[in-house]
């Protein structure tokens, strides 16, 4: 049955592919700039018919102003001001400096590049299609009368929100600064954190509409070649029309799109990212949106945070067991209460099963029923709360505190201890974010299979769930090592998180050959000031 | 090669699908369809061959929590519901047409035989509570002096449920050492020893005013399933001793001036018994060491020094030697195996335990036991010597 729905979905993907082809082919701009100044506006003024941003300014310079040119860019994606300093002061008064009888070709596009032009950031384009794509990027475009070719100038700076901290992923230890829209500032924060000339930035253009700039930057001598590979293969076979978000890329290269769990990893927090890329993962960064993809991932990371490994590690390896126990009440707690209560009410000590009935008593609901009611109540809450504005998602958490906590209780509609459990379950729910989404789906799955086989349910729920989970894979990498396939060292920070000078090794799934060469000394342990060693100096 | 990943895929799937049906125990009950049977009692009832059963349940509306409005008080938070039936099983089902609800009896803390039961022979009621699977292994076995249902009937002062509060009476045995918690388990595996006799703690009710008080005078000891006699406080401790039991509890001694008493506390007490068949006759040879404290006195003379203490230490194993003989005379004087000799000598000397076995009874009688007990005073808690006036010390 499974094959079949595959089938189909898989049909219909094809016809979807097939139909973006021959929109493609419709589109005709793959003609060569001509030297004919005229005619290329001309074209280009066609295109832009209905675009009003456009400016199209022609000018004429040099000595005699006998040379034509034409510059053409987008209002306020390219800045004016340095259109102005940086293009057309050189073109129009610098060239004044010159003897008149100076030697420069004024009709080659090359000797105005080297000569006039200021700014660094240009490039030359002999296509229209290429000059569009520049133009669209933010460039302005210079033509000059009698060249075949153009020049793409970007000038400045762009329009960018300034760095801040990220709301995801707030630290009370550690650096405040996050990832933002723009890329090119992305890629220089991870840049001044790791500065090795074997940092690699590679740049792909996806999205046929959107023209998203997307780049993989991995460290050349740590990361898998077989990974970067691979990822190059993955997004050079994204055929979409626009990516606006690092999700979208998500969705088109993870290695098991049907699992709740996901096996992409992201975040917004440039220290992070950089630790991750110097154990040899890849980051991949897309333009117009601060989260930064990170592969593989391993269901280990969404219970380690940065603070861990900034924070000494006792207290780390408690508030990591902490996450897991947090991820089990969030998953099983409404389940195992449901388990407990409606099969195996000779599990639960005697006081404390009379103080449940005693709650129970005028709920005229099922306790499966109950759990669901306010399960679905607390998710609505979140929900609610936040998409408002703030002002309001206060009114909606007030509301929802009293109705649920107080008045349901008081009618008699939902025993107290469903609030406890509910409310711990939800507290629980967000001690580990990047399994949030995941973590909302089982707890409704093993609700219902505790409603209706109780403990026996859970646990073969929780059995294929492990299946499941062993049965991942991201980039190649096995979704639970180091505990599945089993790996000491990389048990180091699992569980516990060991001090940072015993972690002398890379994660082994990750970069294979390269895990070695972490450090070089054998002992790093840190003690206190010895005798000996001043004396042999 | 797909074709058989197919067919196994399938497999596995159905395998999964099969489990569903492996389970024993499903079945869904909500916890406010369930009777919380907290103590049950077995009377016999007038009708001669009819029993009378009892059975504690919650009151879940009258427990008395947060949500409590205008409940609590005066009110019961238990109802002791009685039925009569032929059985015992029999009993608990008529029970529904007074309770509307199936009894839940995994909480059950404690059954209780009513006097009368417990001379007839508990062997035929006890069999119910053994085979139903809601019932725990733990649950604890009392025997009424008197009936059951009174003794469930008697209201406590600081706990809420009279069934808890005897359980609570029992399991802090070790306070005094003075009885022994028995338990659905242990009940039975005595039962099923061809001689060891099995034990059960006794309960009193005691008229207060207008208030009952129950009470734990002792144990009552069976034999053959049926009730034969009682022994009182000291003879169960004389009992606790042999079999390695005693957890804590008071030895009052005369101090050696023989004007006051030293009171000693137990703190450690370990025991061995070793059998022995010399020349046709069995000697027990038990060997108990035992620690205390010295926790009161009531004379002024300094008993904290070694002459004094050698004293009292020789007239606490006295005492403990004078228990275990009034445990082993009153035992003899029912004759049933209560300190389950003859499963040691079954141990040891299995050859002649073929022909001892049969005539055990007229053997158990004459066992000789060889006691020797060790005491020991290790400290006198706070006090280095009495707070008295100084005269005693010129």
């Amino acid at each position: 049955m499974f094959g079949f729905i595959y089938k189909i979905i898989r049909y219909l993907s094809l016809k979807n592919k097939n139909m973006l082809q021959n929109t493609e082919s419709d589109k005709n701009n793959s003609e060569p700039i001509t030297p004919d100044l005229e005619k290329n506006l001309e074209v280009i003024k066609g295109i832009f018919r209905d675009s009003s941003d456009v400016t199209i300014h022609e000018f004429n310079f040099g000595h005699e102003r006998k040379f034509k040119g034409a510059l053409i860019f987008i209002d306020n994606l390219a800045n004016k001001e340095e259109i102005h300093k940086n293009i057309l002061q050189p073109l129009m008064y610098g060239v004044l400096l010159f003897r008149n009888n100076v030697d420069i070709d004024f009709t080659k596009i090359d000797s105005i590049r080297e000569n006039l032009i200021s700014m660094t950031d240009n490039s030359k384009v002999s296509m229209i299609s290429d000059l569009l794509d520049s133009l669209l990027a933010g460039s302005a475009i210079l033509l000059i009368d009698g060249s075949k070719e153009a020049l793409a100038i970007k000038p400045g700076k762009r329009e960018s929100r300034s760095i801040e901290e990220p709301g995801t992923e707030a630290v009370v230890r550690g650096p405040r600064e996050g990832f933002i829209e723009n890329v090119n500032v992305n890629i220089a924060l991870i840049r001044r954190k790791i500065k090795d000339t074997d940092l690699c930035v590679e740049k792909f253009v996806i999205g046929d509409k959107s023209k998203t700039d997307v780049y993989i930057v991995y460290i050349k001598s740590i990361a898998n070649p077989k990974l970067i590979e691979e990822i190059r293969k993955r997004l050079k076979r994204i055929k979409i029309e626009a990516i606006l978000e690092s999700g979208y890329i998500e969705q088109f290269i993870e290695d098991s799109p049907y699992s709740i769990f996901p096996t992409i990893s992201n975040s917004e927090k440039p220290d992070k990212v950089a630790a991750k890329i110097l154990e040899g993962r890849a980051a991949i960064m897309v333009d117009g949106t601060p989260f930064v993809l990170v592969v593989p991932m391993m269901f280990i990371e969404s219970f380690q945070s940065v603070e861990d490994y900034y924070a000494r590690p006792f207290f780390a390896s408690i508030i990591r067991v902490i996450r897991f126990l947090s991820y089990i009440i969030s998953t099983l707690g409404p389940a195992i209460y449901v388990a407990l209560t409606v099969f195996h009410q000779e599990l639960i000590p005697t006081q404390l099963l009379i103080s449940i009935a005693e709650g129970r008593e005028r709920v005229p609901f099922p306790a499966l029923l109950e759990a669901f009611l306010m399960l679905f109540a607390f998710d609505l809450l979140r929900e609610a709360g936040v998409r408002l504005p703030k002002p309001v998602g206060q009114t909606v958490g007030i509301v929802g505190a009293l109705v649920l906590g107080e008045a349901s209780v008081e009618a008699g509609l939902i025993s107290p201890i469903m609030v406890i459990v509910v409310s711990a379950t939800a507290i629980a729910s967000f001690a580990v974010p990047a399994q949030t989404d995941s973590g909302t789906i089982l707890r409704y799955i093993y609700l219902a299979l505790a409603g209706i086989a109780g403990g026996f349910g859970v646990i073969m729920g929780l059995l294929a769930t492990l299946l499941h989970l062993a049965s991942l894979r991201s980039f190649g990498t096995p979704y639970l090592w180091p505990v599945v396939p089993l790996d000491l060292s990389g048990l180091k920070d699992v569980f516990i998180r060991m001090p940072l000078w015993t972690m002398s090794k890379r994660p082994e799934a990750i970069t294979w050959d390269n895990c070695d060469s972490y450090s070089q000394s054998p002992d790093l342990m840190p003690s206190a000031y010895k005798k000996d060693d001043n004396d042999s100096k | 090669m797909g074709k058989k990943m197919n067919i196994s895929i399938i497999k596995s799937i159905l395998c999964f699908f099969l489990v569903f049906a492996l389970s024993g125990c499903l079945g869904a009950r909500e916890i406010n369809d369930l009777e919380i049977v907290i103590g049950m009692g077995v009377d016999k009832d007038e009708n001669a061959g009819n029993i009378l059963l009892t059975a504690q349940v919650v009151k879940e509306n009258a427990v008395g929590g947060a949500s409590g409005n205008g409940g609590g008080g005066d009110d019961e938070a238990y109802w002791n519901v009685s039925s009569k039936g032929e059985s015992i099983f029999d009993a608990v089902r008529q029970m529904t047409h007074k309770t509307g609800n199936r009894l839940f009896i995994s909480h059950n803390q404690a059954v209780i035989f009513g006097n009368d039961v417990a001379k007839e022979g508990l062997q035929e009621y006890i069999d119910f509570f053994l085979c139903a699977h809601e019932m725990r292994p733990a649950a604890l076995i009392l025997v009424a002096e008197d009936r059951a249902s009174d003794v469930l009937d008697a209201k406590p002062e600081t706990e809420k449920f009279p069934a808890m509060n005897i359980a609570k009476l029992v399991k802090t045995y070790g306070f005094t050492s003075h009885l022994y918690k028995v338990n659905m388990k242990d009940f039975a595996l005595w039962l099923m020893s061809d001689t060891t006799a099995p034990l059960a703690p006794l309960l009193t009710i005691i008229q207060n005013g207008e208030n009952k008080e129950i009470y734990v005078s002792g144990m009552a000891a069976f034999k053959n399933g049926k009730m034969v006699g009682k022994l009182n406080h000291d003879e169960s401790r004389g009992l606790l001793w042999v079999l390695g039991e005693v957890r804590s509890g008071v030895i009052i001694v005369s101090t050696p001036d023989e004007q006051g008493k030293a009171v000693l506390e137990i703190l450690k007490a370990k025991s061995k018994v070793t059998p022995e068949i010399k020349d046709g006759k069995i000697v027990m040879h038990i060997k108990i060491k035992e620690e205390s404290s010295l926790s009161e006195q009531s004379t002024t003379e300094n008993l904290a020094d070694d002459k004094a203490f050698e004293k009292i230490q020789k007239s606490s194993a006295e005492v403990i030697r004078q228990e275990i003989m009034a445990a082993f005379d009153k035992s003899r004087e029912f004759n049933a195996d209560i300190f389950g000799f003859g499963e040691m000598l079954h141990k040891k000397y299995s050859n002649e335990w073929k022909t001892l076995k049969d005539n055990w009874d007229e053997i158990y009688p004459t066992i000789e036991l060889n006691i020797d007990v060790e005491s020991k005073i290790i400290k006198t808690d706070l006090l280095k010597k009495p707070a008295a006036p100084k005269e005693g010390e010129k």
